[in-house]
């Protein structure tokens, strides 16, 4: 044998080696997987990760006229719960098909914005677990806590046994802890938004996947009533140049083009300043100063940031904003929080960009059925 | 095949010990009359990165000769061990063992013939003597029962015979260089071959340990019939021991026969290039009674 | 360690030299029986307190099939059966599959430093994950997403090439070329880190190793490349063994060093992939548990690779329960933690001795 024989031989031996095993481990696999997929939870899905707003099984909405000027309306009573309409098949906002088969009565939330939007439904009563960064409103507290940053504790949601899980999209929560919620059994449906639309369509499905159908009706219909009314009010024929800041501690992040926060701030009556990339969420410097906003917004106020903080930053000043002293704090929780006070963060928006302008109230949301 | 223990000179000592040996090794010990050679090269060459170290090599031994291979350095002798060896293959011509050429054996059948002794090297991880004698073993066992008792009285014989018994359970690196040697050559005794080659084994022993070392070589090739092929740069130690000598120069075997005609005055002037006073000691000085 | 000399009196053919080192079938059910303790161990402990009674009913009514009164709930079996079992049957699976290649590369690079990832299989796994997080694409096949699927070719694509490249420097060449590609897959990773922005939580819970994703499916899909990776190792242990005196010693002693090595370079890489693809990059498993072995009962391979095997599982098992009651931080931090530490003590007791 030569030695390039030998050389051709080892090649020939790793794949040898290799082959009947990756072989035999395929087919097994292959197999195996077979027989376990029959029992499917709709887990072979291929699809492009836009979130596509889907629309809930829901009872039409019934139109509400809105008064031009800013006075509040109270709409009348929701009226009296029709029939419970269980079990119900809903698609949720990944596209999965989840069967609700009772009214749920033990539901675990794992979003703050959801937990809301559960206590806004008057479904608050049933929750029996939260996420510790849950903090609105002030009941959410005492409830044990599944979800902490580090990730969704799945033990401890199987020992509450609920009979619903509503669940964070976009790897909010961890999909494999999703997936496994299903694989035990327990119906999880997932909400991601990020638009003002895609909100009120997730407190629809929440509402149809607990049951207050009506109430998630007359909800998002005074919600879209008055979004409309303070951003008709906030509206102007030439916006301001907006800059929404996230953070600013190492590299400056604000919002991407086309985001939710973008399409808040263009709601609020203004033009967002972006950082020019759907996929990039850091803007330079440089391309900000270019920008020269008019209005810095102070979405990090909550962590201590302040407008003269942002004054003394070195390369800030010559900026309109800084000049002018238009840099002002905003509640960041309620402008971002896809949930039902997104009218109360649209409205404090809007005033952080012009403080003169003469907005609606926000009024109350309709009243609940007591619980 | 049977075992034919030889009669030969007394042994010092017992000669249940050689049988055992010779049980082991199950294979003939020293035929009559050879008809088929040990080992035979046949216009064997060899190359090296294109260049060519070894050309046109004939070369036939009997079963139970007892041959030096001496030369310069460079001369390729390590390459002629290693064509016999079968662990490189020749460019051209043939080589064969035992009648059978080594193209067509597979690698534990030239295992199972041919044992040579391992250069030393590094040792990853801590071995005792006993385990290392042990790999020599490895040709010969079972490869799912693994070693059995015929084997591990192959070992204990190998490290007894090459005087190792005192070392047994020592980490095999913290023991010395020469010791190692030693112990590198009771795993080719244990390994039981009826052909053993050596390249320079006695670099790292002193006096007394080459002469012990080149006793137990006389010893396994008169009492148990082995073949053995050694290089030597120590021309003295292969003229005393050995009877037949191989001088290689420049690639080409220069002279082959008994120590006196091959290592003439001529030879090692022009094959190693000194005056040949420097060459030979007188054999006397390498003989230390013990 | 006590002093090895012994003068053995030898009394001529047919004497039993003593060793220095544990008896092997001792060692054998020694771990065996840590691994049953492992099991239950690991089953029993969690977020959601569960009596010792119950899991030891559970796991003999499920597992040996004992008929035994039913006093638990559903939702404890569920917790037991489908969350607990699966992981701990993962951990143990990984811990041993790691252990075994480990012990392998450790074997064919004669070299006691060598890990399972010694040949970029942990960069280039890092990078295929890293690729499949950028992608927007959601594929889900048999539970395994796109992130398992890249983990699992990266670590593969990463051995083949540096075989490929660096087999012809030998040894030497082969470790300095599995320390080049690493490196430069370490740099594509860190480039696509840098890219990959609001995902980098997700890269990084796979750089860190842990077992949260573990399922009945992909442990189906996992076990049968590293238990028949495994036994085909274990089958070769021969071949290993003959590689420790070097490869001029190896082919002189019968072994087909080029094709032996290939084909065990294959199955390990094979083995470690399929591995890291389930749980990610898990350290100091496969680079400690062999030597560990070895100082009981010597570097036969015959038994390292088997008992490592266990050993393996029953560590790795072990460090998952700890990683869990820590508050779930990632296994690999747990494995780091503990592994350096008596790496370093490993060092200091094994002796230098005169090495060429």
């Amino acid at each position: 044998m030569t030695s390039r024989s030998l050389r051709a031989g080892a090649r020939r031996g790793f794949l040898r080696g290799m082959r009947p095993f990756l072989l035999l481990g395929v087919v097994v696999a292959l197999a195996v997987g077979a027989c376990a997929g029959s029992s499917t939870r709709g887990s072979a899905v291929a699809k492009v990760s836009d979130a596509t707003d889907a629309p809930a099984t829901a009872t039409p909405a019934t139109p509400m006229t809105t008064p031009a000027t800013g006075t509040p309306t109270t709409l009348p009573a929701t009226p009296t719960p029709a029939p419970l309409p269980f079990p119900v098949t809903l698609t949720d906002d990944e596209g999965t098909a989840v069967t609700i088969p009772a009214r749920p009565t033990r539901i675990v939330s794992l979003t703050p914005a959801v937990t809301e939007t559960l206590f806004a439904l008057g479904a608050g009563d049933r929750l029996i677990a939260n996420g510790d960064f849950d903090d609105y409103p002030a009941q959410v507290g005492e409830l044990p806590h599944v979800a902490t940053y580090m990730g969704v504790d799945i033990e401890k949601i199987v020992g509450l046994t609920p009979d619903l899980v509503i669940a964070g999209g976009n790897d909010f929560n961890s999909p494999d802890a999703i997936a496994k919620l299903r694989a035990v059994g327990i119906p999880v449906v997932v909400v991601y938004a990020d638009s003002v639309d895609a909100i009120l369509a997730d407190i629809r499905l929440v509402g149809t996947s607990v049951g207050a159908v009506p109430e998630s009706e007359a909800l998002t219909a005074w919600m879209r009533d008055r979004i409309d009314a303070i951003a008709a009010a906030a509206a102007t024929s030439t916006p301001a140049r907006v800059f929404y800041e996230l953070d600013a501690t190492n590299e400056i992040y604000g919002p991407a083009p086309k985001s939710f926060i973008a399409s808040m701030v263009e709601l609020a009556g203004g033009d967002p300043i972006t950082t020019g990339d759907p996929a990039v969420f850091a803007i330079p410097l440089e391309k900000l100063i270019a920008a020269d906003p008019q209005v810095i917004v102070l979405g990090d106020a909550a962590y201590g940031m302040t407008p003269a903080a942002v004054a003394g930053r070195p390369g800030w000043g010559g900026m309109t904003a800084v000049k002018a002293g238009a840099v002002r704090p905003v509640e960041d929780t309620i402008v971002t929080r896809p949930g039902p006070r997104i009218v109360e963060g649209l409205r404090a928006l809007a005033l952080a960009i012009d403080p003169t302008a003469s907005l609606p109230e926000v009024g109350s949301p309709p009243p609940v059925a007591a619980p | 095949m049977g075992a034919a223990a030889p009669a030969a000179a007394a042994p010092a000592r017992p000669p249940a010990f050689g049988r055992a040996v010779s049980a082991a090794l199950a294979v003939s010990a020293i035929p009559a009359v050879p008809a088929i050679p040990a080992v035979r090269l046949v216009g064997a060459s060899a190359r090296y990165r294109g260049r060519e170290v070894l050309r046109d090599v004939d070369l036939s031994i009997a079963p139970g000769e007892r041959l030096a291979v001496v030369g310069p350095n460079g001369a390729g002798k390590s390459t002629l061990l290693r064509l016999i060896a079968g662990v490189l293959a020749p460019a051209s011509g043939s080589v064969e063992i035992g009648g059978d050429p080594l193209s067509r054996l597979d690698r534990i059948a030239i295992a199972r013939r041919v044992a040579a002794v391992p250069q030393q090297v590094a040792l990853p991880f801590s071995m005792t003597v006993e385990e290392v004698v042990a790999l020599g073993r490895l040709p010969h066992e079972d490869p799912f029962r693994g070693p059995r008792e015929s084997d591990r009285a192959a070992v204990a014989a190998a490290i007894e015979r090459v005087g190792l018994a005192h070392l047994v359970g020592r980490d095999a690196r913290e023991i010395s260089l020469g010791e190692r040697q030693l112990v590198l050559l009771a795993l080719s005794v244990a390994q039981a071959t009826p052909i053993l080659l050596l390249d320079e084994p006695t670099v790292h022993l002193d006096l007394r340990h080459q002469v012990e070392a080149m006793e137990l070589l006389v010893d396994l090739n008169e009492r148990d019939g082995t073949t053995i092929i050694a290089v030597l740069h120590d021309l003295a130690l292969a003229a005393h021991f050995f009877p037949r000598l191989v001088l290689i120069a420049d690639g080409a075997v220069v002279a082959d026969g008994a120590p006196e005609t091959v290592l003439g005055p001529d030879a090692i002037r022009s094959v190693f290039g000194v005056d040949p006073v420097h060459a030979l000691r007188a054999p006397s000085e390498a003989a230390v009674s013990r | 360690m006590a002093s090895e000399t012994r003068v053995v009196a030898a009394p001529l053919a047919g004497v039993r030299l003593r060793r220095r080192r544990w008896s092997p079938t001792i060692v054998v059910v020694g771990s065996l029986v840590a691994l049953a303790a492992a099991l239950v161990l690991g089953v029993g402990f969690g977020s959601v307190p569960i009596a010792p009674a119950d899991t030891i009913a559970i796991l003999a009514h499920r597992l040996l099939a004992l008929p035994v009164e039913r006093t638990w709930d559903a939702s404890t079996e569920t917790i037991l059966l489908e969350l607990r079992l699966p992981r701990v049957l993962s951990a143990m699976l990984v811990g041993a599959g790691l252990a075994v290649a480990g012990a392998t590369f450790q074997g064919l690079l004669r070299n006691p430093l060598a890990d399972p990832y010694v040949l970029g299989t942990a960069s280039g796994a890092a990078l295929g994950a890293a690729i499949a997080v950028l992608i927007p694409v959601r594929i889900l096949i048999l539970e395994l997403g796109l992130l398992n699927l890249f983990a699992f070719a990266g670590a593969l694509a990463a051995v083949f090439v540096v075989y490929r490249i660096g087999r012809s420097g030998g040894l030497t060449g082969l470790l300095l070329t599995g320390y080049a590609v690493g490196s430069l897959l370490a740099a594509g990773l860190a480039m696509t880190m840098y890219m990959s922005g609001a995902n980098l939580r997700q890269i990084f819970s796979f750089l860190l190793g842990g077992f949260d994703g573990a399922s009945w499916l992909r442990l189906a899909i996992a076990l049968p490349l590293v238990v028949l990776g495994s036994i085909a190792i274990i089958l070769r242990a021969r071949s290993l063994n003959g590689l420790l005196l070097g490869d001029e010693s190896a082919a002189h002693l019968g072994v087909d060093v080029r094709r032996e090595r290939a084909i065990l370079l294959g199955l390990a890489s094979l083995v470690t992939a399929a591995g890291v693809a389930i749980s990610g990059l898990i350290g100091f498993v496969g680079l400690l548990v062999p030597h560990l072995v070895r100082m009981a009962v010597g570097p036969d391979a015959r038994w390292v690779l088997p008992i490592s095997a266990v050993a393996g599982a029953c560590l790795l098992a072990g460090a998952d329960l700890v990683a869990r009651l820590l508050g779930d931080i990632p296994v690999g931090v747990v494995t780091a933690l503990v592994g350096a530490p008596a790496f370093l003590v490993l060092l200091r007791r094994t002796r230098s001795g005169y090495e060429q």
